[in-house]
């Protein structure tokens, strides 16, 4: 009986560990990498990239008449790397990754945004 | 021009219970910027905002043919609809207020330097002090509805445009009844209220020096707007430029700050004021701010380092708990 009792703690000790180390794996991963980078084209939503789950750096082209945007994605953050637009200011927006202002492309209406993040909203 | 909606929350604020929560809200591109717009209570009202800040680019804005502000500038006279009259002599008053740091006729001098097209290029000196003949506020006679300029001036309200829109749409909200709404102008913050559930709106402020965010202030029924040098910019030999020009010189404000924000009552204050203190500098901004009481800000130096207002300290967080923040404080 003893034996027996033994191990059963033993089982539910492990199954409660394995538990707390998924939801901690879990709660980790959603809050480092924590967001999802929306990109939207003329206030559409064109794609959702969850961040937390890019394992290998990325490159894409985003193209419309206006002109292209490529966009790099790495594991919590997401940049413009070139544009043909004339002013580039989403290219020197630099690497989106905390709760800042969005990455706007305003020549090609392109607007990448992260999840709030615990601001409600950014100026600068 | 750049004016495409997307209205999302309709069905939200019809769905019944629970809708409260959900602001009407809306993303457009206007007045050479991204506009967010979230209206807790309200779908009309949101509607009439958008309206209000399309009016407002339509009258001032300096590129399209058709706006008031281009006739004026192409013809040297004109006269204004009460929307741009008033941001006319709410720009002019700021002006004077600044001593001339913060100068609506320093347009040409922006041209020049491709700040307008993206077409960059460091202009000569001579060119510069050409222009420069033509950058005087003083010169710009206002009475009533008609405005007239001397020969060759140009003017342009994109300084404070954005400010004065926000701070319009919020009295437009409080007039209707709206008492939780938050309006981001292209970095130009303007609150209604707080949030539905009565705390402060959280505002992150940009970190000039890099990609996150520098704090965290607490807003509440008031604008918060930042002017940086790290917005518009472009390098030449190995130096860079950017977008704010000191209309004493002609050229890229260099007066030892990075970024400033400002929060206060007024957006077009603010907006104003964010342009002129970074024209300033630190120690001339800190004696206008002793100097008056309708305004707090935060200032970052070049090298990096925040100072924020008194009235202000309490309701700015640094991002990195560590970094010092200096206090600037009336004696």
């Amino acid at each position: 009986m003893r034996v027996i009792k033994t191990r059963t703690w033993i089982i539910i000790t492990a199954s409660a560990l394995a538990v707390c180390a998924v939801l901690a794996a879990w709660l980790t991963l959603r809050g480092a990498g924590g967001t999802v980078a929306n990109i939207y084209r003329d206030g559409e939503l064109i794609m959702s990239i969850d961040l937390a789950l890019v394992t290998q750096p990325q490159t894409f082209t985003l193209s419309d008449e206006s002109g292209t945007n490529t966009i790099t994605v790495e594991r919590g953050r997401i940049c413009v790397s070139e544009a043909d637009c004339p002013d580039q200011v989403c290219v020197r927006a630099g690497w989106l990754s905390g709760s800042a202002s969005p990455i706007v492309c305003l020549p090609h209406r392109l607007v990448i945004q992260l999840g709030s993040g615990g601001a409600d909203t950014a100026t600068g | 021009m750049r004016r495409v909606i997307l209205c999302l929350a309709a069905a939200l604020l019809l769905g019944g219970c629970g809708a409260k929560q959900q602001p009407a809200s809306a993303q457009i591109f206007a007045m050479d910027t991204y506009m967010e717009l979230q209206v807790y209570g309200s779908e009309e009202l949101l509607t009439q905002v958008e309206e209000l800040i399309y009016s407002l680019e339509k009258a001032v804005s300096v590129t399209d043919e058709q706006s008031e502000l281009y006739a004026v500038n192409r013809d040297g006279a004109g006269e204004l609809g009460e929307l741009a009259a008033g941001l006319l002599t709410s720009a002019l008053d700021m002006c004077r207020r600044t001593g001339g740091a913060l100068d609506i006729s320093v347009y040409p001098v922006v041209r020049a330097w491709g700040f307008t097209t993206g077409d960059y290029r460091v202009p000569e000196r001579e060119e510069l002090d050409a222009l420069l003949e033509l950058v005087d506020y003083t010169a710009v006679d206002f009475d009533d509805a008609c405005v007239t300029l001397a020969e060759g001036m140009e003017i342009d309200l994109g300084s404070v445009a954005k400010g004065y829109a926000g701070e319009k749409a919020a009295e437009l909200l409080r007039s209707g009844g709206v008492e939780s709404a938050l309006l981001n102008l292209g970095g130009n913050v303007q609150a209604v209220g707080s949030k539905p559930d009565g705390s402060a709106w959280r505002v992150a402020v940009k970190d000039p020096s890099g990609s996150g965010y520098l704090g965290v202030i607490e807003l509440s029924d008031q604008a918060a707007v930042t002017s940086g040098g790290y917005e518009r910019y472009f390098e030449q030999d190995g130096k860079t430029y950017w977008h704010i020009i000191d209309p004493a010189t002609g050229c890229p404000a260099e007066s030892g700050l990075i970024s400033v924000t400002v929060v206060g009552d007024s957006g077009l204050t603010c907006d104003a004021l964010s342009t002129a203190l970074f024209v300033m500098g630190l120690d001339a901004a800190a004696e206008f701010w002793a100097a008056n009481d309708d305004f707090e800000a935060v200032l970052v130096s070049e090298s990096g380092e925040i100072y924020v207002t008194e009235g202000l300290s309490e309701r700015f967080t640094p991002a990195d708990e560590s970094a010092e923040v200096t206090v600037i404080a009336r004696d």
